[in-house]
């Protein structure tokens, strides 16, 4: 660790001035456009425009597409990668083909393999060949509420493979010895896995469940591959709605919008911070 | 946990063996259609949204004669597909080559330096990698036009110089490095640039391969920055946002397309694969 401070600055500085031109102060000068009404004097409108877009039935419908996509990708997300990261761990060394085969879609392009998923769930195609051999009905994927379900399965395929990893790594980093002092010491399975698995992954698991959520929010762009820019209303998500008022060149809504939802992003990660930080100190 | 035998882990073993197979499916699918002729693949993507109760698509993985059409196609007779190729390399490249020169740089002097508002400026990075793009965007376009970068490649590659999350992904790695290492340059004489260079880089090789990875197919999916920063320029468009429309109209050489599209992410899979494991393996947060 190195105590000078001035050393620092040659490290630092490119990419400081970069996040402070290109993140930090488009956030906070966005501040002012979303309170002002656009026009030629640009004059100072108060919270008008938060109300506005509020009370906006598009934004209204993007906003809850997005938070019930949100909600049902980022969890499954989570549970399907922490359980077959505990069957890999199980069958360790034999994985080997599944691990590496598990990560390769997360580096796939996304509208090179839509061509074969929008095949996959064709009005005619394999999925609901094989639900009619099984003795079922054909669905229309591709309309409706229902094509959330191949949005959603784009994302759990694309995604499973890093979750999966930072899951197994912790998994492996627990010693096989604790484990046989806890058996000695006459704890069962569950008791194993709540007084040992589960704290010793806590740090692991919380990034798979911040990075589930990260990626959950930005779902857009499956979206817009499978559905375009005005796609079926279930699948109209808050990003939809923006990318629209900025065509429009709405910009007063386009970052009121924005800082709703940046709100309710930081309220949600906030809780989940403050939820973390209960969690270990309960298990220590 | 105990290690398991016999029937059980044959269960286990099938059943992430099928997945597996389900997961790599689209790609090895687009691939074998590849090698079909133009006028089948033509036919067969015309049997798409048909509503007839009584057909299915016709589900042939092998193609009934092979043909190099649609190589030629999308490599000799149209340059399209290859002109989109070509923009989406430059994207990747120009991307990288900028992230390689600040991202290393900056997690280093998060990670190694001791300095009043350290924390807080960590905080504020983990903070932007949870904002979607839309968030900063107009604001961004705004800075991008005064600066004269708009409708240009820069207004794409600049802002992804910074990208908080490699910045992050970087430096949980380098917070982990043993403080001996540096301080033992420090005994030999070592500056806190040669350092970095000679002893923090090599030893952070794992990543380094990670991120660049990654990166690399971030930017070779590219699609809100292209869609919102150059909406006058289609000359300028990387394959990910044009990519659809091939397969919309039913040309016949998209499976070529596809492929050409994958392989060069493909590669870098396999080159980087154990560091991208090892590396994101290493990853929490602390």
């Amino acid at each position: 660790m190195y105590r000078k401070k001035r050393l620092v600055l040659p490290f630092l500085l490119p990419g400081l001035i970069g996040i402070l031109m290109f993140y930090v102060a488009p956030f906070i000068g966005g501040i002012w456009y979303s309170l002002t009404d656009g026009s030629f004097e640009n004059a100072f409108v108060g919270l008008d425009n938060y109300s506005k877009v509020w009370q906006n039935g598009m934004f209204q419908l993007g906003l809850k597409n997005t938070m019930e996509l949100t909600f049902i990708c980022a969890p499954s997300l989570f549970l399907l990668s922490f359980l077959l990261s505990l069957l890999l761990n199980r069958i360790r060394p034999a994985g080997g083909f599944f691990r590496s085969s598990v990560l390769l879609p997360y580096l796939m392009p996304s509208s090179a393999v839509l061509i074969i998923w929008l095949l996959w769930f064709d009005y005619g195609g394999p999925v609901n060949h094989q639900i009619f051999l099984l003795g079922g009905q054909r669905v229309l994927w591709l309309q409706g509420a229902e094509l959330r379900v191949p949005v959603v399965l784009l994302f759990l395929w694309k995604n499973l493979g890093f979750c999966v990893v930072i899951f197994l790594a912790a998994l492996q980093a627990i010693p096989v010895s604790l484990y046989e002092y806890a058996a000695l010491e006459g704890a069962g399975f569950l008791r194993q896995a709540f007084s040992i698995t589960l704290p010793m992954i806590v740090p692991s698991a919380f990034l798979v469940f911040i990075l589930s959520f990260v990626n959950a929010f930005r779902i857009f762009k499956e979206v817009y591959f499978i559905g375009g820019a005005y796609p079926d209303e279930p699948l109209y998500t808050l990003q939809n709605y923006m990318n629209n008022m900025y065509s429009k060149l709405n910009y007063q809504n386009v970052t009121t919008a924005a800082y709703i939802f940046a709100g309710i992003v930081f309220a949600l990660f906030g809780l989940l911070f403050f939820l973390q930080n209960r969690a270990q100190r309960g298990l220590n | 946990m105990r290690e398991m035998k016999g029937f059980r882990l044959r269960v286990i073993q099938t059943f992430l063996g099928l997945l597996a197979i389900i997961l790599l499916l689209p790609m090895v699918q687009t691939f074998l259609y590849s090698f079909s002729s133009m006028s089948e693949m033509q036919a067969f993507m015309k049997t798409r949204g048909s509503y007839d109760e009584t057909r299915w698509m016709e589900a042939h993985l092998i193609p009934n004669r092979v043909s190099l059409l649609q190589y030629h196609q999308i490599l000799i007779a149209d340059n399209t597909v290859l002109r989109l190729f070509l923009n989406s390399a430059m994207y990747a490249a120009m991307i990288l080559s900028g992230q390689a020169l600040i991202i290393p740089a900056m997690a280093f002097g998060l990670s190694k330096f001791r300095f009043p508002g350290r924390n807080a400026l960590f905080f504020i990075i983990i903070l932007l990698m949870l904002l979607p793009f839309q968030v900063t965007m107009v604001p961004n376009v705004l800075t991008l036009r005064s600066a004269g970068l708009l409708d240009t490649v820069w207004a794409v590659v600049i802002p992804m110089w910074f990208a908080p999350f490699y910045i992050f992904l970087i430096r949980q790695f380098m917070v982990g490095l043993p403080g001996e290492l540096i301080e033992a340059a420090e005994m030999d004489g070592a500056g806190t640039f040669s350092t970095f260079l000679r002893v923090v880089l090599p030893v952070c090789r794992p990543i380094l391969g990670a991120a660049a990875a990654l990166s690399f197919a971030e930017s070779w999916n590219l699609v809100e920055q292209p869609l919102t920063y150059l909406t006058t320029r289609t000359d300028l468009q990387p394959l990910s946002t044009m990519f659809n429309q091939l397969a919309t109209e039913n040309t016949g050489f998209e499976f070529a397309g596809a492929t050409l599209y994958i392989l060069p992410a493909l590669f870098i899979y396999l080159f980087f694969q154990e560091d991208i494991l090892s590396g994101i393996a290493l990853t929490e947060l602390k």
